[in-house]
């Protein structure tokens, strides 16, 4: 009974202040656009060559900061390899291990041992590029602190999407020669359907390029766009009462996004096994 | 109609509509790949891994639906 009225205290005060809080207005108004959160400003200057603009703009920062960090953390982890693992050790294992066996042994049948350290590298640079961009970090204009991902750029997305283009088909080739075009189509179908058959096949090819790109780059922008909004809602609303419950939700939908960095790596990585595995298939 | 409303009108048409198939599709997908889990617990492993591979196909779809609707609202 003691207790029940204890409780009821509490909820008529979180009541009373939330109430108080809808009351009191907002602090100054601050104007904010999702949009310019993706604003590529050149942060350091450089001249373009040609129509290559060299300019350092913070995709290119956010990416150095994901080699960095791999780079150290490889060196760092094979100097201190022990037999009985440390509790970071033994993270770090596992997802090897969900790279070696998971992805890579699980999809492709053969040409494991060559196409493995392709495929371990691009699911662990995703991977820490997916999580450094859920770190806020001061590359914002003016130096203001704010999310960003090097994978929530099309470009880089594109570009990795084509190192695993470019490899599928060097996989192909290098394992039939020019048989492995042969395999594009079946060799039982009659003359006209296979040339049909061949070209469909080879706008499947050049969508995947689009699809593995896109899939990552617009995973990571809507990501970033809803962790925008919940941060700036208070912002949006101009009110205490909205800042303090939506804070909830950011802290959940930071925690979804900790998944979808994850998953994205994850098949990002799975598809280029898929990719190149089926590359090896084909042709014979 | 005013070009700026038909715009954004566009863009949140795009996002609702195109997510219908994608939200159809990945329930049938991953409730599929639970039953199969459910009758052969065995085979879990790999029921996953193919799993998120179909929903990576399958996710791509809203994601274009995503795409078009920023180039709705910032480009067009």
């Amino acid at each position: 009974m003691n207790r029940r009225r204890v409780l009821l205290v509490y909820l008529v005060l979180g009541l009373v202040a939330l109430a108080l809080l809808a009351i009191i207005p907002g602090g100054q108004k601050q104007e904010f656009s999702v949009a310019d959160e993706f604003q590529l400003e050149p942060l350091v200057e450089l001249p373009s060559i040609g129509p290559v603009d060299l300019s350092i703009t913070k995709a290119v920062v956010y990416l150095w900061i994901a080699a960095a960090v791999l780079i150290v953390l490889a060196i760092v982890l094979s100097r201190t390899l022990k037999p009985t693992p440390s509790r970071f050790q033994y993270a770090i294992e596992t997802l090897y291990e969900l790279a070696r066996g998971g992805i890579v042994g699980s999809v492709m049948t053969s040409g494991r041992a060559t196409w493995f350290p392709y495929i371990a590298g691009a699911f662990f640079f995703v991977l820490v590029s997916n999580f450094i961009g859920l770190i806020p970090l001061p590359f914002a204009e003016h130096h203001q602190w704010g999310f960003y991902s090097a994978t929530a750029n099309l470009y880089v997305t594109a570009a990795l999407a084509l190192c695993t283009f470019v490899f599928t088909h060097y996989a192909g080739i290098r394992k039939s020669g020019l048989r492995y075009f042969a395999g594009w189509a079946p060799s039982s179908a009659p003359p006209v359907l296979k040339q049909l058959i061949f070209v469909i096949h080879a706008v499947s090819e050049l969508f995947r390029l689009v699809s593995l790109s896109v899939r990552l780059f617009a995973n990571m922008l809507a990501g970033h766009a809803i962790l925008g909004v919940f941060f700036a809602m208070a912002l949006i609303f101009q009110s205490y009462l909205a800042a303090v419950m939506l804070q909830g939700g950011s802290v959940l939908i930071y925690l979804f996004e900790l998944f979808v960095a994850f998953i994205q790596a994850f098949i990002f990585a799975i598809l280029s096994a898929v990719y190149i595995g089926g590359a090896l298939e084909e042709g014979h | 109609m005013n070009p700026e409303a038909a715009k954004l009108l566009g863009a949140g048409l795009a996002m609702g509509l195109g997510a219908i198939g994608p939200g159809v599709g990945l329930g049938i997908l991953i409730g599929k790949a639970l039953e199969a889990v459910a009758r052969q617990p065995e085979v879990s492993g790999e029921v996953r891994t193919n799993m998120f591979i179909g929903i990576g196909v399958t996710e791509a779809v809203a994601l274009y639906a995503f795409v078009v609707a920023l180039i709705l609202v910032f480009v067009a």
